[in-house]
């Protein structure tokens, strides 16, 4: 193995990935070699972060959280139901829709709000008619509405 | 047998919905199907937020503000690209921002070590790389203290770090993402390293230097 060999390995070899002679070969050759040896600890220090798998945490409330967020602002949104089931249903959202902005605002006097979003947000055009103002003004990514998501 | 291969295809069909048939129902008002949408995609979001900020209740709120601003934004998505890159990109451009909002300077880093990050630079020392390896997986410092030398990076810098190393993201899909130009990524992927590799050989060396003592 050389040198270009063993520093393109630096990651596979940190997730276990590699074969068990070519580990052998990896570690014979920081053994022999103190530039790759010293850079691979070098690449230790960051590795944890950067070339671990991260577990995601996969909280369930967080995605019961979207859902609910997404539930109140459905209304702006095509919505078809029939004038009295509509009207109960209004009232109905209505409440749930006070209750989860109380649930809401409750959480986030808990947590630190995300940063400066709303100044970032305020850049460009609504797209969506904000229904319940859960987190600040509902508006689209900066890049979003120019093409996918992407800027030229 | 080709009846049941096209139950079987029916059945697979009804049951994995392609992002696109998600996408239509969501806009036609179907929260469950954001909903669905959200949880195929919230594993590859939870880690890109991740991998930028240590505070898991940071990166949380970051998660669920992506997926709030790509319901917002969804009128506006277009098939001609995965969703998933689609939603990558809003992801980016938020751990963007908060990374702007909140970057340390590289002077506090220095000296401000806890008594396990110690040992942990002590151990990538001395230890064979297979014991770093091993040691890594279990401890919770040797995260911790990553995330602090990659909090020494400018967020330009360690944008594309993170998205070119850990996500193997290309420099197009990058330049893309980030609204920049291809020679801004790649200047920007060249001066991370090199300032991370210095920071290393800094925090490194002086941990040598204090063991030697
Ligand atoms: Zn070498």
């Amino acid at each position: 193995m050389n040198c270009f060999e063993a520093r393109r390995d630096f990651r596979a070899f940190w997730r276990r990935e590699l074969s068990a002679e070519r580990r052998e070969a990896f570690v014979a050759h920081l053994r022999e070699c103190s530039g790759c040896d010293g850079a691979f600890r070098n690449f230790a220090l960051t590795a944890p972060v950067l070339h671990s798998e991260v577990e995601p945490a996969g909280h369930r409330e967080d995605l019961a959280r979207v859902r609910e967020a997404v539930a109140a602002r459905r209304p702006a949104m095509a919505y078809r139901t029939s004038a009295p089931r509509r009207q109960w249903l209004s009232m109905s959202a209505a409440a749930a829709m006070v209750l989860i902005a109380g649930i809401m605002a409750a959480y986030l006097s808990i947590s630190e709000p995300v940063g400066n979003l709303n100044d970032v947000l305020s850049q460009s055009e609504p797209q969506v008619e904000p229904v319940v103002e859960l987190f600040g003004p509902v508006t689209p990514v900066a890049r979003v509405d120019q093409g996918n998501g992407f800027a030229e | 047998m080709l009846g049941l291969a096209r139950t079987v295809e029916r059945r697979w069909s009804a049951a994995v919905k392609p992002d696109q048939e998600l996408i239509d129902e969501a806009l036609s008002g179907q929260v469950g199907a954001f909903a669905e949408l959200a949880s195929r995609h919230r594993g590859s979001v939870e880690r890109l937020c991740q991998r930028f900020f240590s505070d898991h209740e940071l990166a949380r709120d970051l998660v669920q503000e992506s997926f709030l601003k790509a319901f917002a934004g969804l009128k506006t998505y277009r098939a001609e690209m995965p969703f998933g890159a689609w939603l990558r990109a809003i992801v980016i451009n938020l751990c963007y921002d908060e990374l702007r909002r909140r970057r340390r300077k590289p002077e506090e880093l220095v000296g401000d070590f806890t008594e396990p990050e110690l040992d942990w630079m002590q151990l990538v020392n001395t230890a064979t790389p297979e014991e770093i390896v091993s040691a890594a997986e279990e401890k919770r410092h040797a995260h911790d203290l990553a995330h602090r030398l990659l909090d020494t990076l400018r967020p330009d810098d360690r944008m594309v770090l993170v998205l070119k190393d850990s996500e193997d993201m290309a420099v197009s899909e990058i330049a893309a993402a980030l609204g920049w130009s291809e020679a801004k990524v790649k200047i920007r992927a060249f001066r991370a390293r090199q300032l991370l590799r210095k920071q290393a050989e800094r925090i490194l060396s002086a941990e040598r230097r204090w063991a030697a003592r």
